[in-house]
């Protein structure tokens, strides 16, 4: 590999490529022997491809390799959702992100493991296994994309693709202390990206600084005819915000984010990256989002109603896993017996519980109306202040294996990233310091629906100003 | 609380198969998520309109254009099992 | 022993929408292809795959209600109907639930009797499933075509009354364009729900569903044996209990399918995958344009026009040409050519439908204009055409509409009506056939229709039968038996 290659911005690795001092291929064939050597101690990829897909297509990211999570579909390979119940599933198709990063000319090296079918916040519940967190392999990536934050994290890959159903990019890359971005819903096209919960879920970015994050979303954003869901809204180049500035920028601080269940190394430094802000100019304000403790409650019943209908296509007649059976109801239900893990299946009936016949006006409609609650919030807060600044998560990352016998308690992990979902909301984390165990910290910045580019910015400004984006953990040096 | 016999209507309607102690864990388990649901209750939300979406554009129509997939073929062959171009299932019923 | 019962049904119609590509995909809806050929990762339910609505389906269905005179929601949105059958790629169907696209309405049957419409909305179809002795096989051919469920109101009293209702909407659907509704294709569909209640009773007795009735007459037959069943039921003091009942062709008979215990619990929510649907005044102006004169509306005009004068057309002969949009429209513009209903309402319902039924298309095979049919019928009338030559004529311009004066000359086909010309066949005639001319001198009448006979096929049809008897009753009285 090109001396420490690893270590640069893919963008400007790709500058090396349009010059011609470097080769894509050659790039590609160093992250691959990269990714092979050091995967085995992270399990972060579930699948690395011998050779790129396609070496068209041309942008500012030309030749530069990236992994993709393993719920979004790429034409000619296997799909898994770290699911039994697809059992190699080949993909007959291609996400409209993945065509887009083809035409872009990026080099898929492969697919990176995650939560069966996004269910979860440690990359613990896939089939394959759990991924584990480059600072310290005791603990969790986070989740559902801990392959995709792990992987870029010790830079086995320059970026990745996750995706965000309730947290499942942010929480995960603050444990990895990556940027994580999840723009506003209907922002990136979600065909091709395997369904959790439809009216939550979107797909982003997963980089090491907001450059590489703007050049990233510069590609994949944008109407896709295929998505009615997705906006009919001119996409900016993302770039052009990539700006030291953020002189007239309002941060709100929300009270309840800052409340009891807050670790106090984390408060202490998410606190200490917005003073940093205010010095760079910012002006700081208390603001409030007082339905933010229904938010957990709320997003669990939409999330897994709408996922308990989605995941009704996996029964064994089209695709995937089928289990013998004399008659076809038994079949169905021995299939999704063994195909699905705990965790999906206990999504699975609370999603059914909560759309039966009976309970409907008690938890989905309810949820539905709260959703309306929360995402008011939002908007009044907006009224106020440009961008929401608060911790992504409440700790730095937790030990393998520590709330797996809780899921309430794992479910209250993604508390801070949440309400973002529900309101639709543009947001990003980035990492804003370390604890004292060496485990890195994330900070979140919300915006307003579709300005994405006040977050890049102000994200960028950070990050100019502090070196944590910089720093690697011993693993990426092995 | 959740009734053992909700738990069991619900795998039922969900085609899962589960046996009497995936069955208990199971009760136990949802009864502590719904518990904290329950907490929804608190709030007075009868004036207040459900959100379905939160981007709502509307009318985003397909032209009636028709195009044969490229795929067609290899759905079927995706199939576990085929018969006379048919997916083979068991039987119905 | 209880008071008088009294029938109650309510029909669930679900017609296929004539559309080029399915509801949610771009795959083509034609009904021949074969199995699992029209088919693609997204009506096959793939993982990742999102449905994107075809306004085609949008406009058809507006169409429709706005004939049935609903009220249009101005906007809609989608549900998914939850349940595991293997028809249906993603065991869920995407339909309309609490927003149908369109509510209330109604149908006014020719008997006089309004039967109200509940509601119509759009959702998609589900495969084709075939059963064998150790398996089922799946053509997702047919998944995701659009469908509209058009509901009645319970204003049905009778098994006929249904019959009649089917075959009214059936009709205004087709006058509409939306759909051929043909049953054996499975274009259209029908289930019913049948109760029977005290007359006097204000509330509705408990209803039984009617599923797998192939046909209209299927449908009546199905409900009058299920209303039978109830009424014996009933009359022997039972309970009727709220079940769905499958229709048995060829036993003539309901069996049970499922209880309402067993009945499914669908966990209706809206569909998240597509956006809402505002119904805008353009489109409902464009649909509104395309509905022209509706066949109940149809009808009645015809029979205060064509039926109630003298010399008017039959009742069966006005059903026959309202039975397709395309042949009371050429009736009419060929009596607006011609002043005479009567003989071209003959000539339509005779000739003319006798050879466009042997068309493998139908009407859509006819290009000769109103105005060259009524011609035709015209030069008969006339006399310039006998019946034979006339329908010769048909045939020959009813697919290419070409000059009719030239086919005419060209096939020799002008009526001879000079006596010059015919005087040679007479003649022959009555030299040839001594017995039949005597007969008629005899006072036999009936004998000179044998002889004009033997002299139309001596002038190979082309005499004018009425010149041709006029000359043969002169000859022989001129001749007075002498041979």
């Amino acid at each position: 590999m090109m001396k420490e290659a690893f270590k640069l911005k893919a963008a400007d690795l790709a500058k090396e490529i349009k010059e011609g001092s470097l080769k894509g291929e050659d790039l590609f064939l160093d992250f691959k022997e990269r990714a092979k050597q050091i995967d085995s101690s992270l399990h972060s990829f579930v699948e690395i491809y011998d050779e790129p897909q396609s070496t068209k297509g041309d942008s500012s990211l030309k030749g530069i390799p990236i992994a993709i999570k393993d719920n979004i579909c790429i034409r000619g390979k296997r799909i898994t959702c770290g699911s039994k119940i697809l059992d190699s599933h080949i993909s007959v198709y291609d996400a409209t992100v993945v065509k887009r990063l083809k035409e872009a000319g990026l080099l898929i090296l492969g697919t990176t493991n995650m939560d069966e079918f996004a269910f979860g916040s440690s990359t613990e519940n896939s089939c394959y296994g759990p991924t584990r967190n480059p600072w310290n392999l005791e603990r969790v990536p986070g989740g559902s994309s801990g392959g995709s934050t792990a992987a870029v994290a010790a830079r086995l890959i320059p970026f990745a693709l996750g995706s965000d159903t309730g947290g499942s990019i942010r929480q995960p890359a603050s444990f990895c202390g990556v940027v994580g971005f999840k723009p506003t819903y209907g922002r990136v096209s979600r065909f091709g990206l395997v369904a959790f919960g439809s009216s939550l879920d979107q797909i982003g970015p997963i980089t090491t600084n907001f450059v590489d994050c703007a050049h990233l979303l510069n590609i994949i954003c944008g109407f896709d005819k295929l998505d009615s869901t997705s906006a009919k809204l001119e996409v900016c180049d993302f770039t052009k915000a990539l700006v030291d500035q953020i002189k007239d920028i309002k941060i709100g601080l929300p009270l309840e984010y800052f409340k009891e269940g807050l670790d106090e190394e984390v408060k202490d430094a998410v606190e200490k990256a917005a003073k940093l802000l205010e010095k760079k100019g910012a002006k700081i304000l208390d603001i409030s989002l007082p339905h933010t403790e229904y938010a957990v409650a709320t997003y669990y019943i939409i999330a897994c109603s709408e996922a308990s209908s989605n995941l009704q296509r996996y029964d064994g007649v089209k695709y995937g896993l089928r289990a013998k059976a004399d008659n076809l109801i038994d079949s169905y239900k021995k299939t999704r017996r063994d195909g699905f893990g705990e965790e999906a299946k206990r999504r699975i009936f609370l999603g059914t519980h909560s759309l039966s016949s009976g309970y409907y006006d008690a938890y989905y409609l309810r949820a539905l109306k709260v959703r309306t609650l929360i995402k008011n919030d939002f908007q009044e807060a907006f009224e106020k202040v440009d961008v929401i600044l608060t911790p992504s998560s409440p700790t730095s990352a937790f030990k393998i294996g520590e709330k797996a016998d809780d899921p309430l308690s794992m479910y209250l992990s993604d508390i801070y990233t949440i309400s973002v979902n529900l309101a639709g909301l543009p947001a990003v984390s980035f990492p804003c310091g370390f604890t004292k165990d060496n485990l890195p910290i994330g900070v979140q910045l919300i915006g307003r629906p579709f300005d994405e580019e006040t977050l890049i910015r102000a994200g960028f400004t950070y990050q100019n100003l502090t070196d944590y984006c910089k720093q690697l953990p011993k693993i990426a040096y092995a | 609380m959740i009734e053992k016999k909700t738990v069991k209507y619900i795998a039922n309607l969900a085609r899962i198969e589960i046996n009497e102690e995936e069955k208990e864990f199971l009760q136990s388990q949802l009864s502590k998520i719904l518990d904290y649901i329950d907490k929804l209750k608190e709030l007075d939300i009868e004036k207040v309109a459900p959100t379905r979406g939160t981007f709502l554009q509307g009318n985003i129509l397909r032209q009636d254009k028709s195009k044969k997939s490229e795929v067609f073929e290899d759905i079927l062959k995706n199939t576990p099992e085929i018969l006379n171009n048919h997916f083979k299932i068991p039987k119905v019923i | 022993m209880p008071e008088e019962l009294e029938t109650i049904i309510g029909l669930e119609v679900h017609v296929q929408l004539a559309t080029k590509s399915k509801a949610f995909c771009s795959c083509p809806t034609n009904f021949e292809s074969l199995p699992n050929t029209n088919i693609c990762p997204i009506c096959c339910g793939y993982p990742g795959v999102l449905p994107v609505f075809n306004r085609k389906a949008l406009e058809l269905g507006l169409r429709v209600c706005l004939a049935l005179g609903c009220k249009i929601n101005g906007r809609i949105y989608f549900e998914r109907k939850n349940y595991f059958y293997p028809d249906l790629p993603k065991n869920y169907q995407i339909s309309q639930y609490k927003v149908p696209l369109g509510e209330g309405g109604c149908i006014t049957l020719s008997t006089g009797r309004k039967i109200g419409i509940e509601r119509a909305h759009l959702e998609e179809d589900a495969g084709k499933l075939i059963h064998k002795e150790d398996c089922s096989l799946v053509d997702f051919n047919r998944t995701g075509i659009p469908l509209l469920e058009i509901v009645s109101k319970p204003d049905i009293n009778s098994a006929d009354e249904a019959f009649r209702y089917l075959k009214l909407l059936k009709l205004t659907l087709q006058y509409l364009g939306v759909s051929s509704c043909d049953m054996e294709k499975g274009y259209l569909r029908c289930d019913a729900n049948i109760s029977l209640k005290e007359k006097r009773a204000k509330e509705l007795g408990t209803k039984v569903e009617l599923k797998n009735m192939n046909s209209f007459h299927g449908v009546k037959d199905a409900l009058e044996s299920e209303s039978r069943r109830q009424r014996i039921s009933l009359e022997k003091g039972e309970r009727i209990l709220q079940e769905t009942r499958l229709w048995d062709e060829t036993k003539k008979q309901t069996f049970i399918m499922r209880t309402k215990e067993e009945a499914h619990d669908y966990r209706y929510f809206p569909e998240p995958d597509l956006v809402d649907f505002v119904i805008e005044e353009p489109m409902i102006e464009e649909q509104r344009s395309f509905i022209s004169e509706l066949p109940a509306v149809k009808e009645a005009r015809f029979k205060k026009e064509y039926m109630l004068r003298e010399n008017g057309l039959t009742e069966k002969e006005i059903d026959i040409l309202i039975s397709h949009k395309w042949l009371a429209d050429f009736f009419e513009l060929s009596v607006k050519e011609l002043g005479d209903s009567k003989n071209i309402a003959n000539w339509i319902l005779g000739p003319f439908l006798e050879l466009t039924n042997s068309l493998d298309k139908g009407f859509e095979q006819v290009k000769i204009t109103p105005a060259n049919f009524s011609k035709i019928v015209k030069y008969f009338l006339e006399g310039r055409l006998n019946n034979l030559g006339a329908k010769k004529v048909l045939v020959n311009v009813l697919t290419n509409n070409e000059d009719i004066d030239k086919v005419i000359e060209k096939e020799k086909l002008t009526q001879v009506s000079k006596e010059e010309g015919l005087m040679p066949f007479v003649e022959q005639t009555i030299s040839e056939n001594p017995k039949p001319v005597s007969d008629y001198l005899g006072g036999k009448q009936s004998a000179i229709m044998f002889l004009v006979g033997c002299v139309m096929r001596k002038s190979r049809g082309k005499a004018n039968p009425k010149v041709v008897k006029e000359m043969l009753e002169k000859r022989i009285k001129v001749k007075g038996g002498k041979i």
